[in-house]
Order: structure tokens, then C-alpha cells, then sequence
């Protein structure tokens, strides 16, 4: 059962920045994750601020120059069945309808997905781990089969998102209207690792809103994709996948970006890989030497060293089809 | 274009019922998609604790006018409240479906929905998929089907369903399956559920 | 609770000397055998029908345990003030509450903790316990108590348990008795004779049942006499124990279960839960509804024991098995059940010499319950696999190697012979609907994505309890009532038993109203469970039709004036077979317009007399394993099922496919994971982390055969067990189907991505891809 809180439904982003920057305050958008946080005392909340009425913060638009913005409370089933997204942004297509469930798209909303808590079993369940003023994290000796193998310290959760690897890889950027104003940085930048601060997972302060996400305009030659692993069909997170997103002339890759889910804390670009295919036709042996770069850093816990073998299995798998694609 | 944006969005949302979920409107050179229904501005209001604060729902075209702890999910007030209890609860948090109930055409888990964040949207649950004492088309075909075991996944099965078939009319056996991935079945029926969407596919035309 | 109600592994409790039965089975059917929808489909798809979680009766009170949060711990002291003053609260119980220190027993042991026993041996144990006016308020109070817990040192691992130094579950040690030990022949000289002997230990995880429902008991007392509703697989089992628990004769307490949603073994007995709502509404003389959360659901209704099984066998190169060895050590949990898997070792195959040994061993975690067939996809999953090695080593197909094995007899009941076995069948008719040859021939392809074909056969080793009554009303306009005491666990047990009375009495399924599960106006019935639902009851169903048939004929002969070997029942009318021809509707018969109803009880028939009548499977899968991301889906699947006569083509299939799924389950996703090196704590106590099948883990491609076998003589029916058979074999026919496809033995369940990446890793630095 939810404990105690009480609501408010703002009708406008200023009403809403104000009473959020209230300590015991929560931004609802879906609440599909909120919720189940607040139920399993995860959070607390002395009360929830609904941006559910926020009209400005729905739907996908396109600008004149190509470029796209989304809406934070666009729906993650609004985004993956959007004609425009999925011609030109296959990617963020692809892990918006791998996320969750039917029924999990259809409330669940592009800002709260990038801003949904870790699903790190310890974190979720009834144990006081380090993320949650805790003094350890249970990861590091107790059942890390899920956890990063990479930019772990501390604490070991991953990044959940399916969408946010993607527009990664698509070179979004965020726009955050906060007490202070109004900021708009690369969404790389969004994300907060536990080296810096293990109670957090992106830079989001008090009373912070993030309203849109920028896509820049399509390019030419330009393709992306998801390509997710799970140990289950469907609604189930990512035991790791990949976004790519790739710029071709002639066949020769021209720009590329990498993106790893399910591996780290944060969505893991792996800038190395992106140059070994650079330059290059993909073929067996690029594709190869990407994905053991995707690995080289990693560090497994005791029950994940798995995730070595998947990860360069899946990126190898989606460079190829980007090839043949 | 900020604004225009806005107002395209109020211009397009008669509220409820509305079946065009996507709607692109070009206006000059932008081209703007519109989506989801926005529901009618409420007065903003801080609800203190302690007290119920007033709610009016719809719920399969009916209108109900409620106090509820603003902790209350949809499915509670549906089962608890409302006495629809069709609407089942397996989990209570996201994670299998039997509490799926419409909420503007749309499959959502009401379990996960604040009953205050479904005001101004059309419900419709189980329930409201009957003709009085009639069957509906999705319903008959998971009789016919035996598109069930011991039935307690079913409403949400059937719900999921009739929400697919009013976006996807004739959904292929993989639209099947995706648009029903969101229901758990522990007895397991879901060949012979695979199979009563696709007769309800047929039924409902 | 006292008595174990699936003992599936002992022998059959003595047969009660019912009606001399000389029914044999239908030579011809009308309704029997169509694919009938279900009777109660209406109410099951409208949401009309009336859950124990949707009973609402009036002033009824909402319960909330308080359950211990520790893997092994002792209470304290509990302060309950502040929990209550808390808005909404009627009453809170604890151990120290008069009346609530009730001793409970597990199976054969008698009791060995009470419902709040102090000393919690595992996390999820109950504590506390509060009643309130909303479920809201009765968990704030149930957070409110505050508890002060000395945390024992536990052990949660099997195999840890098993060490001297292990922190003991209870005073005396982690073994749960001694080993039991089964043996036949002499495997010594088994394996002597043998060309090739093949040895392997597999593991299996710990299941969990989740039912969709989750337990729920709506508890009301008028003065005292105790009425229960109750989420529950046998009324009649519910109603004994709880009477048991609170010193009241039978009579006092009633139990009842209308729709239920599911159980799978997790509901044939009596929980805490219901003796906690009676007290509660005890307590707070108001009705109390107590219902698990999903979460609670997994830690304190019982699971499927894991197990660590050893496996020897040997065989010589024209295929005959010559010896048999079965080592298993599993944990029924924290207090005694069975974690036995041996059975399908010693009487699948043909095998003169077997040996099994197994031993159960108490862990910190919650205990043990039947689930659906218990100890056989285990097995299974070792001897099927183990089938398939030895059949590669001689050189033979797997199909071809078993159809020569099969016995005709029960090798563990002194080679008493099956009525009928069918499993010949299963596996060639099996396997030529399957096109198996062909998909077994297809050469293994080298790319990313390899396909293999695995079989695995099984067959359920207990005929079931043998004691049922049914009650057959016949009312004036020629439509029935039938009264039968089974629960429908989703099984379609109601229609199938209409569909009998239907079959003799010539009434429309639209004209039988059911009544049913409920131990204050129906007879008795077993648990639903076991295989047993339609072997138990729908013989006697049958013989209270007949019963009621006769009795109408004999009123007639006497009205009509005939001799009543003349006349017979057809389409609701009584009917002359000589001249002169008469046709009355039943409706008609004036002594029948007086008396209103004719009453036919029907008892069980007799069980076979010198012969077991026991349901055997063969099931085919098709895997698709890409093996660079360990990723395995099972394309299609075919079983073939010797069930005996199947009684409604359409909901029999709908089981097997039910049981493919949970061996689906079982084979790539479902595992109980516990924090066994910090915490004892379960770290996936909820859908999203402990994995069902979902739509998309399932295969669209699914077949299933009917092999019926003409039993004549396993009941008046012809019908044998389903339930189980279903999911017995279909876990290891994947991991058969895997090894085809990528030649790695999968010793472990589940196969998940992480287990397969890691197997492959190994067969490539081993070089043997
Ligand atoms: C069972 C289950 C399975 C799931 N599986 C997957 C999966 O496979 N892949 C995947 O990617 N996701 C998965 N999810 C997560 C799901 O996609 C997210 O819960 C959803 O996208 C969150 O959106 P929301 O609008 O409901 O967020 P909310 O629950 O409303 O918010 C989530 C968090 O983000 C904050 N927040 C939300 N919006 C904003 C904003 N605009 N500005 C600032 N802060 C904000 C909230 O305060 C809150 O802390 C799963 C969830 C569940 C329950
Ligand atoms: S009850 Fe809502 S998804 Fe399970
Ligand atoms: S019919 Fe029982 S869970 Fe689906």
C-alpha cells in the first residue's frame, strides 16, 4: 500500500517549478515509476506535484529546419508509433516499444523513463543499501548477476532506460526549466555515475522540470537501431543492448555512435568503438574489434562476467544488421 | 510556436471518447503532431492530509462523483468504491495486467494509476464492455475460444484485447502478441487467447 | 495442515466400499468429447463472477499481517500501542493475544511452530497481525507496530545446510529425518552389464506457484459457527484444519470457494492467513477479508523445492537400460515437505535394477507446497536429458530408444499393470505429427541462429484419492441441479461434470446449474489437484446420473404401465422401445409433477481392482538459440497425451498448452533468488523480477494430440489424469531440443541468456563447437 501524500495538479510549468522546489515534494508525470517506488518505500513523499496537465510538455513537433522536439509527457507508445520517429529515428522507435509493456507505454512518458529510478533489486527491495543512505552496497557480494560491469564504484546498479541509450546515440539534448531558470544540455550530460554522487542518477535538482527533448534534424545516409536482450519475451529491462547510430557514405561509416543499456549506471557510450568503425566498411572484423572494445574496460562482479560475451555478441549482431540493413 | 502548439493541442481535444489519438495539423511551414488527449483544465488545488478530496469520474459513460485519499489507485476505487469488480488485481504494481481497464481507448494498468489522474478521461472497464446482459464481440470470442482458465487474468485480457482492436483492427499474429504482452496468464491460455483475439477481430466488424 | 493431502508418493488410501459399479465406460458419446465452451464462460468474462477477493459483505474489516523481515530471527517484543490508536483499527492480534497461540503442524512431524511462533525460521513468517476498516488503514497499522527482533545466524543454501557447521533451522540439525532410500535389483551388477554408464548431476531452482489470485479468505461468525470464503483448491481439506485449529466439531465450520483464480498446488491446504482472518473477526465481531499481496505470495504459500540430482545410468548398445541411480538432495523449506523427485526414475522405463536415495534438508526460507506434478519436472529434467545422452551414445534416435523401454506394468507397485498405456503411442504418433525425423535430420547450421528439436517423455505416478460423492437433483421440468464438492481451479471441472450429466440424462448444458466447493451443501469431494479432479468425481458424477436415470424409468414403468427394460430416456422424454410406441417429456409424468425432484447420489466407483490406472506424455519442442546474445525462444511445441478419454477436446487442450507454458517457465526464466550470502532474503519477490512466461515466451505454433487408449477399465469414464502430465516433460524436451541445437548441456534450470553465454564460452575455448 502507498503510504500518505497529498496532490497537486498545476496548471502551469511556473505554478509547478514553485511548488516543487518544496522539500517532501515529487513530480508525478506517468507515475508508473513513481508509484511503485513510493508503494515498495523506496521514496518518500510528503507530496506529489501531477505535470500531468501541463499541456506544453505533450506531443512531438517537428521545426522547420527538420529538427524535432518532444515533449517530456509525450508517451513512450506516442513516440514509438510516430511515422517521423520511426522513419528517421528508428532507434528511439525501437526502445520506446521495447520498454515495459503495452499498457506501461501507453502512461509511461519519455521524461520519466530517462528519469526513472535504478531497478538494482537491493535498491527496490527491503534492504538498506547505500543509494538509500544505507552503508553498503549489497551488489558488490550478494547477487550482481544484473549489475554493471562497468563505471561501477560504490554502488553497482545500471541505467534502466531503453529510451535513453537511443537518443544518445541521436545526439539529444535536454531543456530543464528549474527555480533558477531555464538550461538545455546534451542529454550525455544528463546522467550522474556513482564516482560523482551514488544518491543520484542524473543532475536533476529541487523543483527541476524537464520539459523537452531536442532531436537535431535527420541527415542523410543516416541509420539507427535498438537491439535490447532480455532474459524474458517481453516486459523485462535490458540485460544489455545497444543503440547505434550511424552516418554512411558510399558504405564507408562516416560518424558513428555507440550506446550501451544494461551496463553501467549511466547509458555507456563507448567512444572507442565509435572510432574503430569510423572511416571504415562494417564487415566481420570491424564489427568484431567494436564490440571487444565495448568490453575492454569492463570488470565484472562475480555472477555477471556473462555480460562480457553479450555485450559484444549483441553489439556485433547489431553492427551487421546495420551493414545489411 | 510555443503557442501555436498549445492551442493546436486544446483545439484537438474534445476531451473524451476520442478515438484519433495522433492528429498532425500544418500550420505554415511547421508541421505539428499533436498527441493524447488533453482532459479539461481543473483548478489547481493543494489537498491537504487528511481529508478526501472531491473526484468525479466516468466510468463506462457513467458519471460518478467521489472523495478519495489521493493515494488511491483507479483499480481501488473501481473495486472498492465503484463495486466494479471486474476490474481484478494480480500485483498491484505493473506487473501483470489483470487490473488493465480503458482510459481513453487506451489499455493502462489502473494499479499504477492515481484515481485523481484519471479525472476528465473516459474509463471503460470490464464491465462496460457488456451490452446489458449481452456479451460483447471480445468477450464472445474468448467463450468461444476458451480464451481462459480460472479466468481471474481474464477482464484485464479482455480489456487489452478490445483496446488493441480499437487501434489495430486487424492485428497480424505478431500485433497480437505484442498488444497482449502486457497481460500475465499463469494457467498459461494464451494459445487459445491468441486465438480468441483473432475471433474477436472478426466478431467485432 | 495434519494430513499431507498430496502424498502423491505413498500408496492410495483404501478403496470405500461405494455402489457396486458396473458402469463401463461410453462406447459412444454425444456430448462427451466436443469441444464444448465452459459453462460458467459468462461469468468469468463479463467480471460477474464472484472472487473471494471480490467478496464485500457487510461491515466486513480488512486485514494486514505483519510477517518478519529477517531470513532467520527471534521476536522480542512487539509493541502494538501506537498501531492500536491508528484511525480505522479494530483489533490486533499477536502471539500473546489469548486464543492466538495455535500450534501448527506440518504433515507427519505434528506441530513444530505456532501461528506466531517467536522463533521466525524464515523471512515472510507471521508476527502480527491487524484488522481495519480499509485496507489502506490496516497496513499503516500493521507498519506502525514495531518489532524487536534478534537476528539468528541462517542458512539459505542447500548444499550449506548440509555442513556440520551450518546454522540449524531447528534444534537437532538440517536433516530432515533420514534419507529415504528406494532400491530394486542390483545396480551394481546393472552397470557392470552395461556398454555405456553416463553420470551427471542436474540442478533445478526453486519455483514459485502465483497463482493471478492471490490467497484470500473472507472469514464471518455468527455466534460460533465459522463461515469462510476462501481462495481454495479443497474446501474440505480447509475445513478439517481449521477446525481442527480452533477446537470446533466440523459441523461449526463451513468453507466455501465459488470462482477461484488458480493455484497449482499452492491452495490444497489450510495457511495461516484464514485462521488469522477468523480471529480477527473473532476479535473485532465484524466479518474480515485478509488477502496476500503479490508479495507476501511468494514467500509464505509454499514453492516447488530445488534440487541437486545426481544421476547414473547405464545401458547396453541395443538400448535395453540396465541400472538406474538417483541421488537427490532438495529443501522443502523451513519445516517438513517433500522435496522427493524419484519417482519418474523408478517406473518411466523399463529398468531391472534402480537405486534412488533422497534426502531433504531444512533451509531458512519459506516451505514447501505441492506444485503441479512435485518432484516429476525435476526429474524430468535429469532423466530426460540423461535419456537423450545415453541415446546419442548408442547411436539410436531418441524417440526410437524409448518406445523400446516402456513397461507395461508399475515397476514400483510390484509390476501391477496399467490399464492402459498409451505412451508408445504419445511418442510415434507424437513424433510423426511433429515431423521429427525430418526436423531431427536437418543439419545443424553454423550461423548465429542455430534450431534444434528435443522430445522428453513423463507419465504421473498417483491415481488420486479415491473418495468422491456426487449429487444428482432432477427437478420437475426435466433440468438438474448437480452438486459435487470439487473446486474449480480453472480446470473446467464444472463443465466437464455437466457434460457427463448431460451425456446421460439428455439435458442441454444450459439446463444443469452447478453447485459446488462448498463443505455447508456439498458433498464431499477431494482437493482439487493431483490429476485427481476428473478421475475422483466424475464417476461418481456419472453414477448419480445413472441413479437418478433408473429411478425416473422405474417411476415411469409404474405410470405407464410398461416394463421399464422398455423404456428409455432420450431428449427429455421417456420412451417406449416397444410397440406401441409412447413418447412422454419427463415434464409430463404426473408422479414427477408430485414428488417435484428425484435425488441420485453417485459415489465413486471402485478403483481398478489388481491394476493402476496412471496418464502418460511424449512432448516435442522446436528451439531457436541465438548464440551470440544466449538468447533461446521455443518456436513450437507438440505434445501428445495418453489422459485416457479426454472429456472436453477444447478445455483439454487448453490445459496442455497451460502446462507447456509452465514448463516454459520452468526451463528458461522461473527462479527464486535468494541474498544467500548476506541476508537469506529474497531478492525477487515479485513479477518483474521473479519471470512468468508472457505472450511472447510462449510459441503460436503449439499442437496437441489426444492418444486415447480405450481404457476400459481405469474408471466408468475412461478418463485418466491431465494437470500434471502436462508440464512434466515439457522443460526438459527444451533442453534436449537446446542441446540439438547447439550441442551444450544445459545441467542447470533455468536456461537463461546468462547461463547459455556462459556454456558456450566454455564449449568454445574447448574447442568442440
Ligand atoms: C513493470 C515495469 C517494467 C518496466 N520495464 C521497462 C523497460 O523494460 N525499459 C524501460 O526503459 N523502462 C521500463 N519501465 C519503466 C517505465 O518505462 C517508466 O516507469 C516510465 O517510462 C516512467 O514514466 P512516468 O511518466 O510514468 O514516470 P513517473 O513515474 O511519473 O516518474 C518517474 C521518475 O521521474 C521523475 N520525472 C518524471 N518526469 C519528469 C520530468 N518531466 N522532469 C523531472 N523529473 C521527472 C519523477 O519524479 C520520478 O522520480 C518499466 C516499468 C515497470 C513498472
Ligand atoms: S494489478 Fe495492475 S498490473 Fe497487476
Ligand atoms: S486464466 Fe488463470 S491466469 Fe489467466
Amino acid at each position: 500500500m502507498i503510504p500518505w501524500f497529498t496532490y497537486s495538479r498545476p496548471n502551469s510549468l511556473k505554478d509547478a517549478v514553485k511548488q516543487l522546489s518544496v522539500p517532501g515534494t515529487r513530480l508525478h508525470a506517468g507515475g508508473t515509476d513513481l508509484l511503485g517506488c513510493l508503494r515498495d518505500g523506496v521514496v518518500a513523499a510528503d507530496k506529489l506535484v501531477s505535470i500531468s496537465h501541463l499541456a506544453e510538455l505533450r506531443g512531438i513537433t517537428r521545426t522547420g529546419n527538420g529538427s524535432v522536439r518532444i515533449g517530456a509527457l509525450t508517451t513512450l507508445t506516442e513516440i514509438a508509433e510516430h511515422p517521423y520517429i520511426m522513419e528517421h529515428y528508428a532507434a528511439l522507435s525501437e526502445g520506446a516499444s521495447s520498454a515495459a509493456s503495452p499498457q506501461l507505454r501507453n502512461q509511461g512518458t519519455i521524461g520519466g523513463n530517462i528519469s526513472q529510478r535504478p531497478r538494482c533489486w537491493y535498491f527496490r527491495g527491503d534492504f538498506h543499501c547505500l543509494r538509500k543512505g544505507g552503508e553498503a552496497c549489497y551488489a558488490v557480494a550478494g547477487e550482481n548477476q544484473f549489475h554493471c560491469i562497468v563505471g561501477g564504484q560504490s554502488c553497482f546498479i545500471v541505467h534502466p532506460s531503453d529510451t535513453a541509450p537511443a537518443l544518445i546515440a541521436l545526439e539529444a539534448r535536454v531543456r530543464i526549466t528549474g527555480p533558477q531558470g531555464t538550461r538545455t544540455l546534451p542529454l550525455e550530460s544528463f546522467f550522474v555515475g556513482p564516482q560523482k554522487d551514488f544518491t543520484r542518477e542524473n543532475v536533476l535538482d529541487a523543483g527541476d522540470i524537464l520539459t523537452e527533448i531536442l532531436l537535431p534534424a535527420p541527415a542523410a545516409n543516416h541509420r539507427s537501431s535498438y537491439r535490447k536482450v532480455r532474459a524474458r519475451g517481453a516486459w523485462d529491462f535490458a540485460l544489455a543492448g545497444v543503440a547505434l547510430s550511424v552516418r554512411f557514405s558510399n558504405g564507408i561509416v562516416q560518424l558513428a555512435r555507440i550506446v550501451l543499456s544494461g551496463v553501467a549506471p549511466v547509458p555507456w557510450r563507448v567512444r572507442e568503438a565509435e572510432k574503430i568503425v569510423t572511416g571504415k566498411e562494417i564487415d566481420d572484423e570491424t564489427a568484431s574489434q567494436a564490440a571487444a572494445a565495448c568490453v575492454k574496460d569492463a570488470v565484472p562482479l562475480a555472477k555477471n562476467e556473462y555480460k562480457l560475451h553479450l555485450v559484444r555478441g549483441v553489439v556485433e549482431e547489431a553492427l551487421l544488421a546495420m551493414k545489411q540493413a | 510556436m510555443e503557442k501555436e502548439k498549445i492551442d493546436a493541442a486544446q483545439e484537438s481535444s474534445p476531451g473524451i471518447t476520442r478515438r484519433g489519438f495522433l492528429q498532425t495539423v500544418g500550420i505554415g511551414t511547421l508541421e505539428i503532431a499533436v498527441v493524447g488527449a488533453v482532459a479539461p483544465a481543473v483548478q489547481a488545488e493543494t489537498r491537504q492530509r487528511g481529508n478526501l478530496v472531491p473526484l468525479t469520474l466516468k466510468v463506462n459513460g457513467q458519471r460518478h462523483e467521489l472523495h478519495v485519499e489521493p493515494r488511491w489507485t483507479l483499480l481501488y476505487v473501481l473495486r472498492e468504491k465503484l463495486e466494479l469488480t471486474g476490474t481484478k488485481p494480480g500485483c498491484d504494481r505493473g506487473e501483470c495486467g489483470a487490473c488493465t481497464v480503458l482510459i481513453d481507448d487506451r489499455p493502462r494498468y489502473s494499479c499504477l494509476t492515481l484515481a485523481l489522474e484519471a479525472d476528465g478521461h473516459e474509463i471503460t472497464t470490464v464491465e462496460g464492455l457488456m451490452h446489458g446482459e449481452q456479451l460483447g464481440p471480445v468477450q464472445e470470442a474468448f467463450v468461444q475460444e476458451d480464451g481462459f482458465q480460472c479466468g481471474f487474468c481474464t477482464p484485464g485480457q479482455v480489456v487489452a484485447a478490445e483496446g488493441l482492436l480499437r487501434h489495430t483492427a486487424n492485428p497480424d499474429i505478431g500485433e497480437i502478441r505484442t498488444g497482449m504482452s502486457g497481460n500475465l496468464c499463469r494457467c498459461g491460455a494464451y494459445g487459445h487467447i491468441f486465438k480468441a483475439v483473432q475471433r474477436a477481430a472478426i466478431l467485432r466488424k | 495442515m495434519r494430513t499431507d493431502s498430496v502424498n502423491y508418493m505413498g500408496e492410495s488410501p483404501p478403496e470405500t466400499q461405494g455402489q457396486a459399479g458396473t458402469l463401463t465406460p461410453w462406447e459412444e458419446t454425444t456430448v462427451v468429447g466436443k469441444p464444448l465452451p465452459r459453462v460458467d464462460a459468462y461469468e468469468r468474462v463479463s467480471g460477474s463472477a464472484v472472487y473471494t477477493q471480490d467478496i464485500v459483505l457487510p461491515g466486513m474489516l480488512y486485514g494486514a499481517i505483519l510477517r518478519c523481515p529477517h531470513a532467520h530471527a527471534k521476536v522480542k517484543h512487539v509493541d502494538t500501542g501506537k498501531a492500536a490508536k491508528m484511525p480505522g483499527v479494530h483489533g490486533i492480534i499477536t502471539d500473546s493475544t489469548p486464543g492466538a497461540n495455535i500450534p501448527w503442524y506440518h504433515g507427519a512431524k505434528g506441530a513444530m511452530s505456532r501461528l506466531f511462533d517467536p522463533h521466525c525460521r524464515h523471512e515472510g513468517e507471521e508476527v502480527a497481525a491487524v484488522a481495519a476498516e480499509s485496507p489502506h488503514q490496516a497496513w499503516d497499522a500493521a507498519k506502525a507496530i514495531t518489532v524487536e527482533y534478534e537476528r539468528l545466524p541462517f542458512v539459505t543454501d542447500i548444499e550449506d545446510a548440509m555442513n556440520s557447521g551450518a546454522p540449524p533451522v531447528h534444534e537437532g540439525g538440517n536433516r530432515d529425518g533420514d534419507s529415504s532410500v528406494y532400491q530394486r535389483g542390483d545396480t551394481a551388477k546393472g552397470f557392470a552389464e552395461a556398454d555405456v554408464v553416463l553420470e551427471e548431476t542436474y540442478r533445478t531452482s526453486f519455483e514459485i506457484h502465483t497463482p493471478m489470485e492471490t490467497h484470500a479468505s473472507v472469514a464471518q461468525w455468527d455466534g460460533n459457527r465459522l463461515t469462510v470464503w476462501d481462495s481454495t483448491q479443497g474446501v474440505f481439506a480447509v475445513q478439517s484444519s481449521l477446525a481442527e485449529s480452533l477446537g470446533l466439531p466440523l459441523s461449526s465450520v463451513r468453507v466455501a470457494c465459488h470462482y477461484m483464480g488458480g493455484g497449482f498446488g499452492s491452495k490444497l491446504d489450510l495457511s495461516k492467513h484464514t485462521v488469522i482472518a477468523a480471529l480477527l473477526a473473532r476479535m473485532a465481531a465484524r466479518p474480515v477479508k485478509v488477502t496476500l499481496t503479490r508479495e507476501e505470495s511468494f514467500l509464505c504459500v509454499g514453492n516447488r523445492p530445488a534440487n541437486i540430482i545426481k544421476l547414473k545410468a547405464g545401458v547396453k548398445k541395443d538400448g535395453t537400460l540396465t541400472a538406474l541411480e538417483l541421488t537427490n538432495l532438495g529443501s522443502g523449506g523451513a519445516y517438513p515437505a517433500s522435496s522427493s523427485v524419484g519417482y519418474l526414475v523408478r517406473d518411466l522405463y523399463l529398468c531391472p535394477n534402480v537405486h534412488v536415495d533422497e534426502t531433504n534438508v531444512f533451509i531458512n526460507a519459506g516451505t514447501a507446497r505441492a506444485m503441479r506434478a512435485p518432484g516429476f519436472p525435476q526429474c524430468a529434467w535429469a532423466l530426460e536429458q540423461t535419456m537423450d545422452a545415453l541415446a546419442e551414445k548408442i547411436g539410436v534416435d531418441p524417440v526410437e530408444f524409448r518406445v523400446n523401454i516402456i513397461p507395461t506394468v508399475s515397476q514400483v507397485r510390484n509390476n501391477m499393470p496399467f490399464t492402459s498405456t498409451g505412451l508408445k503411442r504419445c511418442l510415434l504418433e507424437g513424433a510423426k505429427a511433429f515431423r521429427w525425423k525430418e526436423a531431427r535430420e536437418r543439419p545443424r547450421q553454423d550461423g548465429p541462429i542455430r534450431r534444434g528439436v528435443g522430445v522428453a517423455a513423463g507419465m504421473w505416478g498417483w491415481e488420486g484419492e479415491t473418495v468422491s460423492t456426487a449429487i444428482v437433483k432432477l427437478f420437475a421440468d426435466g433440468s438438474v441441479n448437480l452438486n459435487i464438492g470439487a473446486s474449480d481451479i480453472g480446470t473446467g471441472t464444472k463443465t466437464v461434470m455437466a457434460m457427463v450429466v448431460a451425456e446421460e440424462l439428455g439435458v442441454p448444458l444450459e439446463k444443469i446449474q452447478i453447485e459446488y466447493a462448498d463443505t455447508g451443501t456439498t458433498s464431499y469431494a477431494p482437493g482439487s489437484g493431483g490429476s485427481q479432479t476428473v478421475v475422483a468425481n466424475a464417476p461418481a458424477v456419472r453414477k448419480g446420473a445413472v441413479e437418478v436415470r433408473n429411478q425416473l424409468l422405474e417411476l415411469a414403468a409404474d405410470e405407464l404401465k410398461r416394463p421399464v427394460g422398455e423404456l428409455v430416456l432420450k431428449d427429455g422424454a421417456i420412451q417406449t422401445t416397444a410397440e406401441p410406441i409412447k413418447k412422454v417429456p419427463i415434464s409430463d409424468l404426473q408422479i414427477l409433477q408430485r414428488r417435484q425432484m428425484i435425488v441420485g447420489v453417485g459415489y465413486r466407483d471402485r478403483g481398478p481392482e489388481g491394476k493402476v490406472a496412471l496418464p502418460f506424455v511424449a512432448q516435442f519442442a522446436e528451439v531457436e538459440v541465438n548464440i551470440r546474445t544466449g538468447e533461446t525462444k521455443v518456436v513450437r511445441f507438440l505434445a501428445a497425451h495418453d489422459s485416457g478419454r479426454a472429456l472436453n477436446s477444447l478445455t483439454f487442450e487448453n490445459q496442455v498448452f497451460g502446462g507447456i507454458a509452465m514448463g516454459i517457465g520452468f526451463a528458461t526464466t522461473e527462479q527464486r533468488i535468494l541474498d544467500s550470502r548476506q541476508t537469506g532474503k529474497m531478492v525477487n519477490a515479485n513479477w518483474h523480477d521473479y519471470k512468468i512466461p508472457t505472450a511472447m515466451d510462449v510459441p503460436v505454433d503449439q499442437t496437441c494430440i489426444s492418444i486415447d487408449p480405450h481404457d476400459k477399465e481405469c474408471n466408468n469414464t475412461g478418463a485418466k489424469g491431465l494437470g500434471e502430465p502436462a508440464t512434466i516433460p515439457a522443460a526438459a524436451a527444451i533442453a534436449n531440443a537446446v542441446y540439438h541445437a547447439t550441442g551444450v548441456r544445459l545441467k542447470q534450470a533455468p536456461i537463461t541468456p546468462m547461463q547459455m553465454l556462459s556454456l558456450l564460452a566454455q564449449q568454445q575455448e574447448g574447442g568442440n563447437r
